[in-house]
């Protein structure tokens, strides 16, 4: 290289970080979506962890967020099965993570709410979890707290009397987008390049992942960044499989319920078999029958147990559930509401293994240590279903 | 030197080339042989020998309609990635076939993209469009 | 931390509130207005193209298999109950008593009267001997709640062909079945059906509503497909001295719709696979019914996608129907009276098109 040609190169070089560089995002994540009207400041962030962890939001002062959303525990309650409000009254559903939560393009198992900020609603006035008796409640907490009052105030700009629901859960929402993780082993190698950031057997899974295992399509991966979900809803025969004969009778039931002005968020957590209903208590959509949204699979080894009803408690479980083609034994009848992507896969046992492994190198440094404990806990906890 | 050269020279002006030309004869013979090609590629397309369960490309993909050859390479939802045409191939193989890989290079892999291609020839490359 | 602005929320309440309006109501609640005074009439089912495919001995595929059995187990939710429902053809792949058989089996599952189309597929093994003993008669009309109703045998073709071309009943069936075999032959009703449906319509008023159900087009939309009945023209010029004409078709396994003169076309879909528009092979020339919004481009991950079946209700003599995809938004498409032909009630403005229906 002549000395022209070098100084130009540092020229330009030198140009380029002149340029503001701004932070980077987590290794094989895609960029954060924040709506518009709801911009990141490190104040709502942090008026949102205190609104997210307050226990006083609830029928008997002692349950919050964080209750079923435990920051230890990858925001899970794991090893439960399905989660525990007021009273230890428990819901029909597996609490979802809240981590990367901020990807997903609808909240809730069964994507009833468009965002964050709508899912923040409902647990606060559902029976089974918080329990107020309405919004009113919580808003006079807020309203009547100096603390609060002078974080809205410099927060949202607005007085006590004028603080709303609307200022709560877009504080919460905040707070929930700022738990992302991505640099997880699997990210290191696959984006990153790093030739043993995995062993050879996750290597050998990813491609079992990619293959045979057919997972990729709904725990979908491209190019440059991996979410590990296409954010549509699948029938794969958790739950619905158990109430195979009584489907009509409850859709039916369900709809004529629903026409008369039923909460769908209150029934589905109230009733196991409602519950089982999945999507089709949103949309009213026989092609939603016992769908539920595929999750992402990020820490999925430390958020134990599995599936919308907690009802697979390992990950060799959960693959085995698939290699049997949407059953969990597999002399179990397949259920006709069935998603045309699932079928029987014929892994041979080591295929399988792979698979775990490979999940396994899933997780995000920060939630390394969580393995150990939540693999003890497991085999000591009851499961409550 | 300067005579080999000047020798070279003159039997390139006096008769039919030898370095690195190729004749009429040739291209036609060629092109046959990929005809040849691509009618074992329409047959295997038709065939049920390709997977286990009798199902055959046809079945999906009448005249190879709807394989978008052209559009190649292109981020395949189903692989996970940016893929070529004989991945997708052998994506379809494996899953609604119920049969196994093709390599790459396998005659019957050859075939079938050149029926592909064949039949949707005249059509803009466009690679990458989904 | 790279951001990305969104502001999907308005996105979602479009879709949730289009759940209330007309064209998307929920099809278990029947109450398919369409905007039309008084509701329907009655309503029916439509399944169709189920392929039920013969691997060996009691192995079939899987595939097929579970498209049928989905569709059926749907549509024996409806509430309130449809009429009858209609297989549209094509039950099995190669007319074997297995595959019909089997096909039978799961049809049987339904809760509702069915009556029974023939297609190519059930028929050019044993030229529909099979089919009679389980279902009788390969044409015949009937009349319900006002509306004349007629099954055509759409699927005949020259004798020549049937008879005397092939070595064996294999062979001619698995000529037969291949769509773009060039060694395949038009469809065709035949001089026989054309004298008996001359007769047929002889017998009713002009003013009467008609449906005919039948497997292959009642038109000419693409040869090379065998989307094409010989006898269009003359079909049609029978049919046309009538108020109000519904054909109902299979054997395309994509949505199609069209209005001739007087009478609406309305395709089925299959339960099992979906097949490419004609306008996707390049190297021929079609005629797919300019009106049609095509249906989504299928993902064949998912074996369900752009298969469906089909929720039928009668008004005021005119079918409208509604394509229950089970992997996509359903799609109405109701006939417009102001405009005299049917059409997408949700799709059909290109402003609301997706690209996934832009892209066959």
């Amino acid at each position: 290289m002549n000395k022209s040609l070098i100084a130009m190169s540092i020229a330009v070089g030198n140009l380029i970080l002149a340029t503001p560089i701004l932070a980077e995002g987590p290794l094989g994540l895609p960029g954060l979506p924040v709506p518009t009207d709801n911009p990141q400041t490190p104040e709502k962030i942090a008026l949102g962890s205190r609104l997210f962890n307050d226990v006083r939001f609830s029928a008997t002062g002692d349950v919050s967020c964080a209750t079923c959303h435990v920051a230890e525990k990858a925001f899970t309650d794991s090893p439960l099965s399905v989660s525990e409000g007021i009273r230890k009254l428990t819901g029909t559903r597996n609490a979802p993570t809240v981590v990367n939560a901020a990807f997903n393009k609808t909240q809730f198992w069964d994507g009833r709410s468009p965002d964050l900020e709508d899912q923040a609603l409902h647990p606060f006035v559902n029976p089974v979890e918080m329990a107020l008796p309405n919004h009113d409640a919580l808003l006079a907490i807020v309203r009547g707290d100096p603390a609060y009052v002078q974080s809205f105030s410099g927060v949202f700009g607005v007085s006590a009397a004028a603080i709303t629901m609307k200022e709560v859960t877009r504080a919460i929402a905040a707070f929930e987008r700022t738990q992302i993780s991505g640099d997880s082993p699997f990210d290191r190698w696959y984006f990153a390049g790093e030739q043993d950031a995995i062993s050879a057997q996750a290597k050998r899974g990813f491609t079992t992942f990619l293959g045979n295992g057919r997972c990729v399509s709904c725990h979908a991966i491209e190019q440059d960044f991996a979410v590990f979900t296409d954010h549509l809803f699948h029938n794969i025969g958790i739950g619905i499989n158990n109430i195979q004969d009584k489907v009509p009778e409850l859709a039916r039931a369900f709809q004529i319920a629903k026409n008369a002005g039923l909460d769908v968020d209150v029934a589905v957590l109230s009733d196991a078999d409602t519950s089982h209903l999945g999507r089709f208590a949103v949309d009213d959509q026989f092609s939603s029958m016992g769908s539920f949204k595929t999750s992402t699979l990020r820490n999925i080894d430390v958020t134990a147990p599995y599936m919308h009803d907690g009802s697979l408690k390992t990950l060799r479980e959960v693959v085995e559930h698939y290699n049997n083609g949407g059953v969990t034994k597999p002399e179990d009848p397949v259920n006709p509401f069935l998603s045309g992507g699932i079928r029987p896969l014929n892994l041979t046992e080591q295929e399988i293994d792979d698979l775990v492994a490979f999940m396994e190198a899933l997780t995000s440094p920060q939630f390394q240590s969580l393995k150990a404990q939540s693999v003890a806990a497991a085999g000591v906890s009851g499961d409550t279903q | 030197m300067k005579y080999l050269t000047l020798c070279t020279l003159m039997l390139c002006l006096s008769g039919p080339a030898i370095a690195d030309e190729f004749s009429e004869e040739d291209s036609t013979r060629w092109m046959e042989q990929f005809e040849l090609v691509a009618t074992e590629g329409r047959r295997l397309w038709i065939s049920p020998e390709i997977g286990t369960n009798g199902v055959a490309c046809a079945q999906c993909h009448p005249n190879a309609a709807n394989t978008h050859p052209e559009t190649y390479p292109k981020f395949q939802k189903q692989l996970g990635r940016v893929a070529q045409l004989w991945e997708m191939i052998n994506w379809c193989i494996r899953n609604p076939l119920e049969g196994k890989d093709l390599a790459a290079d396998d005659p019957r892999m050859i075939a079938m993209q050149a029926y592909a291609h064949k039949e949707r020839r005249g059509v803009e490359l466009d690679p990458g469009k989904h | 931390m790279k951001n990305i602005a969104v502001s999907n929320r308005r996105d979602f309440l479009r879709t949730t509130m289009s759940g209330v309006i007309a064209g998307m109501l929920p099809v278990s609640l029947v109450r398919l207005s369409y905007g039309k005074e008084g509701g329907p009439d009655f309503t029916f089912a439509y399944i169709s193209d189920s392929h039920i495919q013969q691997v060996k001995g009691n192995q079939f595929v899987r595939n097929w298999d579970r498209g049928l059995i989905r569709a059926v187990a749907e549509a024996n939710l409806l509430e309130p109950k449809p009429d009858f429902v209609v297989f549209g053809g094509d039950l099995a792949q190669l007319g074997s008593k297995p595959e019909l058989d089997h096909g039978a089996e799961m049809l049987a599952k339904l809760n509702y009267k069915t009556f029974m189309v023939m297609g190519e597929h059930d028929y050019y093994l044993d030229l529909g001997e099979y089919w009679s003993k389980l279902y009788g008669k390969h044409y015949y009309s009937w009349n319900h709640k006002g509306v004349h109703f007629i099954t055509l045998n759409s699927i005949l073709t020259y004798d020549d062909w049937t008879f005397d071309r092939w070595e064996s009943d294999e062979r001619r069936m698995n000529e037969m079945a291949g769509l773009d075999n060039p060694n395949g032959s038009p469809f065709m009703i035949g001089a026989k059906q054309m004298e008996w449906l001359r007769k047929d319509l002889a017998k009713i008023s002009k003013d009467t509503p008609i449906v005919v159900f039948s497997h292959s087009p009642l038109q000419k939309i693409y040869k090379g497909w065998n989307f094409w009945t010989e006898e269009a023209d003359d079909i049609q010029a029978m049919l046309k001295p009538f108020d109000k004409v519904n054909v109902i078709y299979g054997h395309v396994h994509q949505i199609q719709y069209n209005q001739i003169g007087n009478i609406a076309f309305t395709s089925v879909m299959s339960t099992a696979w979906p097949w490419p528009y004609p306008e996707s092979y390049a190297l021929a020339e079609s005629h797919l019914p300019i009106l049609t919004v095509p249906m989504n481009r299928a993902d064949p991950f998912n074996e369900r996608d752009a298969t469906g079946w089909q929720f039928m209700s009668m008004h005021t003599g005119r079918v409208d129907l509604e394509f229950n995809l089970y992997n996509n938004s359903n799609r109405t498409i109701a006939f417009n009276t102001a405009k005299g032909h049917p059409e997408d009630t949700t799709f059909t403005d290109p402003e609301n098109r997706i690209p996934a229906q832009q892209h066959f």
